[in-house]
């Protein structure tokens, strides 16, 4: 039952959860479901979102309808610190087919989120009268057939299309209608597809609805369909308006052949019902673009137009540490797609973030109008009367060819001491500790000034660089010292094993010494060490103590560890012990024919011994 | 008597001191390039500059700015790459490095690493860390043999402490050499080329293509035996192939 209860809760949760995440939506709509052939459709598209700027729809290419834009329109909210943006757009949409025709789904990606929307259904009917009427593009198609005859027999095109803008020179910024005029004297299969010119150093924008009737030309009637399209220039220098095409469907007036592979479209296209597809296009259409006189103000940011200005806070009264919402409204004839921000003045006794901006357009009378407004959001640093001063904006006028400036005025707030602790309002999330320093931008760092590698990494190659065989000379130190305590620790441990291996070499010293003690008539002292030196051979080879050394015990140990030694030798050994005794305790006695003498039985005796106890 | 601080501060200046293997005012003069625009002819001196000095991350760090400038992201990712295996505690060389990662959809330090560890992780160089090693174990073999020849005395006992201390770390230092095996920049390259690498199912141009690596990602070089062809591997996605040795230039 808990774990029922717990799952419950969890869904509850994610499904309070989801819409909270999706903030990015999309919708859109037309204003009615069935339009005759005729006629044409509003599509308003709804894109709203939770930042300062949503992004543009992205329409699908539509084959089965001619699509216009015709403006857009913001609005921005700022309630508690959160923004909400909506922006509609609207386009037309004359339809080129009848039937049933879609309006695949309009999608929006802002880099995260994508929202979609459904597909529209749209039903196409013949037009009639009224319609018919109105969008003399219709025309054609009730025209009699031998309005073409009329025309050839006159000499004129059955069908053009010409381009005419309504100045060739303009400032940067001013507005250029372009006239785009569509003239058939024939009935067309279906509405024409028509495909815009594109510009250079131009931007445009549709100036819809599509203006139709009928017109003479060289004594051949004309039905004409018009799309307006207003241009402003980026920058002076030269400017184009490139080829632009209309493609329609022409009923063919060939006979038709039964024996033809194609009979049955041949037949169609003669019926009116399908016609060979044509294409028309303009030529180029160059623009000289003059240079904005000098002489600009300093606030000039290259607005051109003819414009209004306004400031206003949302309310007159806040407290410090509050935000409050203070606009600039800019109304007027222009781009005011194009038109920046005006810069505020210096404002000590406000915080200032960031700006948000908000379109309205209109077209009417083919001009490009409306209002564009800047937000600012600005929090009081003190309390009392605070003044915004007046903000100034600065604009290039074409219709007087000079600048003019204007400027709003000064909004009065009066701030009240906020709340100790007062929760501030911050709008760029990535720096929420809040200075005044708003991170604009990014890029990568300068280039550096230092030259040559650190002390480590330069000393680290060249350690890396030694030669394998370098390392193995601490490893054999190590071996060697190692070697070196266990041989030393193994002879602490086994004296008597060093002794006995020592005795032969400690003996031979001694008789070398001592024969040249002999030499130097020193013949007591000589027999002295050979004495000493033959108990200690004895002594070292018995594995005992000199003192403790007798001679039954000497030849009695001799016997016990070394088996293999003989008689001779266990003789040569009591022999030499008993001279050596007799001369080392009678001194007199010891001549120096007698002490060399023992040293030569003691060189042999030890010879005897070496090989008797290796036995 | 000249003091031990002394001579071990005089070995890392002859250390430093073919770091002045070049002239300081050219690498002003190809900052002043930089500075006005010219990446072109600031690249080809930097290109000097690591000509001579290899081992010197700020050539490879400037060459990344103006490579990045002139728009060529594969060869900057591979640039500031190297430079960052040089000098891994740079926070210029990380910055940029990070920069020319993200502009390709990559990362330097992944989203779930803290970026504490990951600055441990990377505070050494590799380099640095194969030298730390060698002198430990210098250290651990010298004072061990020291230890035994002074075998039971109070030198001996010191001696050995600061072995078994040199060991402990020697261990602790190939840890983080085996770790550091597994960083994106350890046998890796980078696709230099604008379209990308073209990933093949085989070493050769009969081999069907399957995947491509777009310019500036940092690949995983699995074998580099063929004459012609890298065998990589691309860790995030999870595949292999073969590329060209001309698209792929390695770390």
């Amino acid at each position: 039952m808990r774990t029922i209860s717990t799952l419950l809760l969890a869904m509850t949760l994610a499904v309070c959860a989801a819409p909270a995440r999706a903030a990015l939506s999309v919708s859109a709509e037309v204003d009615r479901n069935s339009v005759e052939i005729s006629g044409n459709l509003y599509l308003t598209v709804t894109v709203s979102g939770d930042s300062a700027s949503v992004p543009d729809p992205k329409l699908a290419n539509m084959q089965n309808f001619n699509v216009y834009s015709s403006g857009r329109s913001q609005s921005i909210s700022i309630i508690n610190g959160r923004i909400a943006t909506s922006v509609t757009f609207t386009y037309i949409l004359t339809p080129r087919f009848l039937g049933v025709q879609r309006i695949p789904p309009i999608t929006v990606f802002n880099g995260k989120e994508k929202a979609v929307t459904p597909e529209i259904q749209v039903t196409v009917t013949k037009g009639g009268q009224q319609g018919a009427a109105a969008q003399p593009t219709a025309q054609p198609q009730r025209s009699s057939h031998r309005q073409p005859t009329r025309a050839a027999a006159q000499g004129g095109p059955q069908i053009f299309v010409k381009a005419e803008p309504d100045r060739r020179s303009a400032y940067p910024g001013e507005q250029i209608n372009l006239s785009i005029k569509f003239y058939t004297s024939v009935p067309l299969s279906s509405n024409p597809q028509y495909l815009p010119p594109t510009f250079k150093n131009l931007i445009s924008e549709d100036l819809p609805p599509i203006r139709s009737g009928e017109t003479e030309i060289g004594g051949v009637r004309y039905a004409f369909s018009e799309i307006r399209t207003a241009l402003f220039a980026l920058a002076p220098g030269g400017a184009e308006i490139r080829p632009l095409s209309v493609i329609a469907q022409i009923p063919s007036n060939e006979p038709v052949d039964p024996f033809d592979p194609n009979f049955f479209q041949n037949l169609m296209a003669m019926s009116g019902a399908q016609g060979k597809s044509q294409e028309f296009t303009t030529d180029i259409i160059p623009l000289t673009i003059k240079p904005l006189p000098p002489g600009a103000p300093a606030d000039f940011g290259g607005a051109v137009g003819n414009y209004t200005i306004t400031a206003s806070a949302d309310r007159s009264e806040a407290r410090t540490g509050e935000a409050v919402n203070f606009s600039i409204a800019l109304n007027g004839t222009g781009n005011l797609k194009a038109v920046t921000a005006p810069k505020l003045p210096d404002l000590a006794d406000f915080k200032v973030f960031d700006t948000m901006s908000s379109l309205d357009i209109k077209k009417e009378r083919d001009i490009i109008s409306g209002k564009k407004t800047f937000t600012y959001i600005l929090v009081p640093r003190a309390e009392g009367r605070k003044t915004v001063p007046a903000v100034k904006f600065a604009f290039f006028d074409p219709a007087a060819a000079a600048y003019r400036e204007i400027r709003t005025e000064p909004v009065v707030l009066r701030v009240e001491k906020g709340a100790e602790g007062a929760k501030s309002v911050y709008f760029n999330q990535a720096a929420p500790g809040g200075g005044d320093v708003t991170p604009s931008g990014s890029d990568i760092r300068y280039v550096s000034e230092r030259s040559g590698a650190a002390a480590s990494p330069r000393l680290a190659a060249r350690v890396t660089a030694l030669p394998l065989w370098a390392h193995a000379i601490p490893a054999a130190l190590l071996t060697l010292g190692f070697w070196l305590a266990r041989f030393n620790r193994f002879k602490s441990a086994n004296p008597l094993l060093f002794r006995f291996r020592r005795a032969r070499a400690s003996a031979s010293r001694d008789i070398d010494e001592a024969e040249a003690l002999v030499k130097a008539g020193r013949n007591n002292e000589a027999v002295s060490l050979l004495y000493d030196s033959f108990m200690d051979y004895l002594s070292d080879k018995c594995g005992v103590k000199v003192s403790a050394l007798t001679m039954k015990k000497a030849g009695d140990l001799i016997k016990e560890r070394f088996p293999g030694v003989g008689d001779r030798a266990m003789e040569e050994i009591r022999e030499l012990w008993t001279a050596l005794e007799l001369r080392h305790f009678s001194p007199e006695a010891a001549g120096a024919e007698g002490t060399s003498d023992l040293a030569k039985k003691y060189a042999l005796l030890l010879e005897l011994l070496e090989k008797e106890l290796r036995k | 008597m000249i003091p031990a601080k002394k001579v071990l501060f005089l070995l890392l200046a002859a250390a430093a001191l073919p770091a002045a293997a070049y002239d300081r005012s050219e690498l002003a003069e190809f900052n002043d390039l930089y500075k006005t625009g010219r990446y072109e002819e600031a690249l080809e001196g930097y290109r000097n500059i690591i000509a001579a000095e290899p081992a010197n991350p700020w050539a490879y760090y400037n060459a990344g700015n103006a490579l990045f400038r002139l728009n060529r992201m594969g060869p900057a990712v591979l640039n500031y790459s190297r430079a960052f295996m040089l000098d891994p505690r740079s926070a210029d060389i990380r910055a940029n490095l990070d920069y020319a990662l993200r502009q390709t959809g990559q990362t330097l330090a992944p989203d779930n690493v803290p970026k504490a560890l990951h600055y441990i992780y990377y505070l050494l160089a590799e380099r640095e860390i194969k030298a730390a090693a060698i002198l430990l174990f210098w250290l651990a073999c010298l004072a061990g043999a020291a230890s035994f020849l002074f075998d039971g005395g109070g030198a001996g006992r010191a001696a050995g402490s600061v072995s078994l201390t040199a060991a402990g770390l020697l261990v602790l230092a190939l840890a983080w050499l085996g770790a550091r095996q597994t960083s994106p920049f350890t046998a890796a390259g980078v696709a230099v080329k604008p379209d990308g690498a073209r990933m093949l199912s085989g070493p050769g141009g009969n081999f069907k293509t399957y995947a491509s690596a777009p310019e500036g990602r940092l690949v995983r070089i699995l074998d580099a035996a063929d004459d012609n062809y890298y065998e990589i591997g691309l860790p995030r996605e999870g595949i292999k192939g073969w590329a060209l040795k001309t698209d792929i230039e390695r770390l």
